[in-house]
């Protein structure tokens, strides 16, 4: 049997290849919004697994620098480490800071960390990690500076001895590192006014011991929740697992900013499918005649529900394929990390054969009332 | 050769009644005849004088109110349809040629040709040669694999002529087969239909205002408001 849904494409190729580029357009935002909301769940956590962090000791009635103002004193890390059950303690410190690269302003977001810890940045992907305990700094590649470039922050310089690729804050800032004394100097020196004024004040601040946060890794085998409530009853100190760590970040800190997102990307889904299923129905309308002599002729309604339903679907699936090479020929152009996974793209591609088919039922419906003899006359 | 006896198309007291109540319009009035095998018989008519709504009938198309309707032996209609697919019965039995030619755009010639006997689970193959029979009967042979936009008026019209006849049907329906047609061409496709009813035994009824093809016809059906108002046998 002939296959009209293929011939009427072929006839008309020029037109429904284009048509499949506008709906594929179309499809290609939706895939980048659903790519933007998975980048900035991926973000929340991209610090969180690079630290590989068992627990997390923050200030008490806090819940941690990432949420919230957390200081500690950093000689609390020692006192950790005396805990049975913990392997590693490394104190770190987070802020933002604005660097300069060409007079241009780069947010960014700084750790420091205790060199030599178990902790190092593990997405380097050129140069060393910190070996000094000063001047020397990690870059994300996109702030676009190089390795061994000077870079003034502060009262001092710093060398860029490492670089590191996807490194972000769970807000998407990209991420800068330093050493734990170059980032508690950063953080927690004042200037010399500022000094000067507080020790005529009787105040002492010239101190820089402070940290946001230790975090600890634990013995294999031992039992994180038995550690941290351990630690919490003795040291008046707030003790996060890295599954409660994560859980601020995914739910506390993005959960509006994915919420939003999410719905935008349901309702540009929506308008997909009424698009969709405007286009299908609007090709069928155009067929009407040829329909009306198909069933003059003695087509059965199989044989013309066959035609709209598979042109729908092949339809579909074209404009499935272009938007999955429109979004990805773009995915690289966001500023900030879009992710585009396979198993979206799958579900991308099961919603738009649903709503394919669901939107030639308009077009069949039409079709099936068309009168026969109406293909009779002039 | 002369028409045969064998009754193809009957129709007896046929009516038909669009609306109800008082916006009840009745098309056709107890309408009566019957068309033998090889006949071809034109009806003729003004404008609204039922001409298109009884070739409807005729075709399975449109469901007649009142009376019977017989094609090929077989009741088809009394009071209600008496066969479950009409359409079935449309491509088996019935060919349809149009005022204009009406072939599908987006299939070649062929195709166009084929698929009737393919819907109706012909061999490809056997459907194909039947077609380039056709089409070389017709004098369009060389045009099998044209598509319908590069055809002229007259091409296109053969081309209908070899779909109507692809499922060799025992009737031929056609509405205004030349009026799209210059003189010349209209002459030779009404001669091409003489010579198919006699050559093929095909029943074939033609809607026509076209005076000058009556003498061409074996009989002229005139039908007025509705009703059947001549019936005349030709001498041919």
């Amino acid at each position: 049997m002939i296959s009209l849904a293929q011939r009427d494409i072929a006839h008309s190729l020029g037109k429904f290849l284009t048509t499949s580029a506008g709906i594929g357009m179309l499809l290609g935002v939706v895939l980048i919004m659903i790519g933007v909301y998975r980048g900035l769940v991926d973000d929340a956590n991209i610090l969180l697994k690079d630290t590989q962090a068992d627990l997390w000791i923050v200030q008490q009635d806090t819940l941690g620098p990432f949420a919230e103002s957390s200081r500690l004193h950093e000689d609390m890390k020692y006192q950790m480490k005396a805990f049975e059950g913990v392997k590693d303690v490394s104190a770190v410190t987070f802020q933002n800071l604005q660097l300069y690269r060409n007079n241009q302003p780069i947010r960014v977001f700084a750790m420091g960390y205790d060199v030599g810890s178990f902790y190092t940045p593990h997405l380097l992907i050129e140069g060393r990690p910190i070996l000094a305990n000063h001047f020397e700094m990690i870059v994300d590649k996109k702030t676009g500076f190089k390795l061994h470039d000077e870079i003034l922050i502060g009262r001092d310089i710093f060398n860029v001895v490492g670089i590191t690729k996807d490194a972000v804050s769970s807000s998407g800032d990209l991420m800068v590192y330093f050493s734990l004394p170059d980032a508690q100097k950063l953080q927690f020196l004042s200037s010399n006014e500022q000094i000067r004024n507080d020790r005529a004040r009787g105040i002492k601040t010239t101190d820089t011991t402070t940290v946001n946060a230790i975090i600890v890794t634990v013995n294999k085998g031992t039992n994180t929740q038995t550690i941290a409530q351990e630690i919490e009853r003795w040291k008046h100190v707030k003790v996060l697992t890295q599954e409660e760590q994560s859980s601020i970040l995914t739910k506390n800190l993005i959960e509006r900013s994915s919420k939003q997102i999410g719905m935008f990307t349901v309702i540009l889904l929506l308008v997909a499918s009424v698009i969709i299923s405007l286009i299908i129905y609007t090709m069928t309308m155009g067929k009407l005649k040829e329909i009306a002599i198909l069933k003059l002729i003695g087509a059965s309604n199989g044989v013309i529900i066959k035609m709209i339903v598979q042109q729908s679907i092949l339809l579909g699936i074209l404009s499935f394929i272009a938007g999955n090479l429109f979004s990805h020929s773009l995915v690289d152009l966001f500023p900030k990390r879009t992710i585009l996974m396979s198993s979206d793209a799958l579900s991308l591609l099961v919603i738009v054969i649903v709503v394919s088919i669901l939107g030639s039922l308009f077009g069949v419906r039409s079709a099936l009332k068309i009168d026969p003899a109406s293909a009779i006359g002039g | 050769m002369q028409p045969s006896h064998q009754s193809v198309i009957k129709v007896e007291q046929l009516s038909k009644t669009y609306g109800k109540g008082e916006n009840a319009v009745m098309a056709i009035k107890a309408c009566s005849f019957e068309i033998f095998k090889g006949e071809t018989v034109a009806l003729l008519g003004p404008s609204g004088s039922g001409k298109t709504t009884l070739i409807t009938m005729i075709g399975c198309i449109t469901e007649p109110t009142q009376g019977k309707l017989y094609l090929d032996g077989e009741l088809i209609f009394d009071q209600h349809w008496r066969i479950s697919d009409t359409r079935k019965l449309r491509r088996q039995k019935i060919g349809f040629i149009f005022q204009s030619h009406n072939l599908i755009p987006f299939l070649n010639v062929e195709e166009n040709i084929t698929l009737v006997p393919l819907m109706n689970k012909t061999n490809p193959k056997e459907a194909t040669l039947k077609a380039k029979e056709l089409l070389d009967y017709l004098g369009v042979g060389n045009k099998l694999t044209a598509m319908p936009s590069q055809l002229s008026g007259g091409q296109s019209q053969r081309v209908a002529i070899a779909r109507s006849l692809a499922n060799n049907p025992k009737i031929i329906l056609a509405d205004e087969p030349t009026a799209a047609l210059d003189g010349e061409r209209a002459l030779s496709v009404m001669q091409l239909l003489k010579k198919l009813a006699t050559e093929q035994d095909v029943a074939i009824l033609v809607v026509t205002h076209d005076e000058r093809m009556i003498p061409l016809f074996d009989r002229i059906i005139r039908v007025n408001d509705g009703f059947v108002t001549e019936d005349i046998q030709q001498m041919s």
